[in-house]
């Protein structure tokens, strides 16, 4: 058997709109997608077909660019291109709003939420990435306003254990952020990108993070632990991180998404030339030096751009993925590995 | 002999006519630029600087006011988390080196203090445009 990505199913999410982004709640049983249609719509399994069970509107006057679902799966978050963030909490299919955040000058970018659930990341074209505090009474405070970008952030992610932030921006560099005297710092610059960052993920243990970009590449950069004594080198005790994989020569156009799959370590990436991409590691490869290689190729996934891939928090192999076209695919991928 | 000297000086004068006067339109023009630079320069610094001066003046006010009313109001303990935000706001602004035109991290500290207004602002839930006071970031992108 040969490696490969089959459909599933494919069905219109956003008509006559573009679909930005899809993400999974955190038990898999709900796909939440939101596009330039100013919505968001929850899709649910129903036998072989997926149906929509909510269409979340009236929260943002704006294109919906990104939704991020809490790890408890009970809280929503949306970022808009109207200059504000939404909170929605969940009540068996219906979704009501909870707090509208405000502050950034214009187009929110991404919204995404750490894994304790207590924080909450938000990045915008004002170039600024906003991290806020949740308390108990779903009370949002910004605990800090970083600036340390020069363009446009188009993406925020955490670190799957850590409370780490990495920020992907305009300016083709990758920013990564800790606390320190009750204010978020940028703690190391990755530059190596010669275009704009897309999108960013962290792989399973979190040692290591992909970046995609309008380069066309993507890179792997790894994590060097100071105590490391492998050679690399690093300053105090801020562990370096250092671009240990490139893959060129595969994407022919801008690479939009990548998603690295929590459970078999697949690197999906979605791309402008409407395809998408399953890479996989080489597993005899010097992990300071690892090489990843092309396992499938599916050349026209989608009738345009595609937007965003992600793989499925607990079944192994299945992935969604959005386009420009207003569709979103259900794939299931399968390796003779 | 001494008439062919006379009269070599005199042609050299002549002849060198174009490079002195050269030399010394340059001298003038340095000097005269020089001077109008210098204008130029020390409006261009008093605008940016009177400029400057009103942004961080107006978030000193501002930070100082919003805390004096929240120091002073009931529920003060409510209040803690915007407390100490606005303390942090107001040591930013008063470690703001003014008097150092030369101050090599004049921009990181700008910005630092401009994102440090803007988390206060958020804390407070004011949001008002502030346009008048706070310079913006511009420019377009996708």
């Amino acid at each position: 058997m040969k490696d490969a990505l089959q459909l599933l199913c494919r069905f219109t999410a956003h008509p006559d709109s573009r679909c930005w982004y899809v993400a999974w709640s955190p038990s898999g049983s709900l796909l939440a997608s939101c596009g330039g249609d100013r919505t968001i719509r929850i899709w649910g399994k129903e036998g072989d077909s997926w149906a929509c069970k909510a269409v979340l509107q009236d929260g943002h006057q704006r294109t919906v660019r990104k939704v991020s679902w809490s790890p408890c799966g009970n809280y929503l978050a949306s970022a808009s291109f109207d200059a504000t963030a939404c909170i929605w909490r969940r009540k068996e299919d219906e979704f009501e709003i909870v707090t509208t955040l405000e502050g950034h000058e214009n187009e929110v970018k991404c919204v995404a939420w750490a894994p304790s659930g207590n924080l909450l990341a938000t990045c915008s074209r004002d170039k600024s990435v906003w991290v806020w505090e949740v308390d108990e009474e779903d009370e949002y405070d910004c605990v800090s306003v970083v600036n340390t970008h020069t363009q446009d952030v188009k993406h925020v992610t955490w670190h799957p254990t850590r409370e780490l932030l990495a920020s992907a921006s305009y300016d083709n560099t990758v920013h990564l952020y800790q606390e320190e005297d009750d204010d978020w710092v940028c703690k190391v610059t990755l530059e190596g990108h010669t275009s704009t960052v897309w999108s960013l993920s962290f792989d399973p243990s979190g040692q290591r993070l992909a970046s995609c970009s309008d380069d066309r590449t993507v890179k792997i950069w790894r994590e060097n632990q100071p105590e490391d004594v492998t050679g690399m080198e690093s300053s105090g005790s801020d562990p370096a991180w250092k671009c240990v994989c490139t893959l060129s020569g595969f994407h022919s156009r801008t690479v939009y998404d990548v998603s690295w799959c929590r459970l078999t370590g697949a690197l999906a990436t979605a791309c402008g030339d409407d395809s998408i991409r399953v890479f996989r590691e080489d597993a005899a490869s010097d992990h300071q030096q690892p090489t990843f290689f092309l396992s499938t190729h599916v050349p026209q996934a989608h009738r345009q751009d595609v937007n965003c891939v992600s793989w499925h928090p607990k079944e192994a192999g299945l992935l969604a993925s959005c386009s420009d076209d207003g569709d979103i695919a259900i794939w299931n991928y399968q390796s003779e590995a | 002999m001494a008439l062919n000297s006379k009269s070599e000086d005199m042609f050299d004068v002549i002849l060198l006519a174009d490079d002195r006067f050269h030399v010394e339109g340059y001298r003038e023009g340095y000097e005269e630029g020089t001077r109008q630079g210098l204008t130029e320069g020390r409006n261009h610094g008093g605008t940016h600087g009177a400029k400057l001066s009103l942004e961080m003046s107006f978030y000193y006010g501002f930070a100082l006011t919003w805390k004096c009313l929240l120091q002073n109001s009931t529920e003060v303990n409510t209040h803690r988390k915007k407390l100490k935000t606005l303390e942090t706001l107001l040591a930013l602004l008063q470690s703001f080196p003014y008097d150092d035109a030369q101050y090599e991290n004049l921009q990181q500290d700008i910005t630092k203090t401009r994102a440090k207004f803007r988390q206060v602002c958020s804390l407070l839930n004011v949001l008002t445009d502030f346009r008048e006071f706070v310079s913006t970031a511009g420019g377009l992108s996708f």
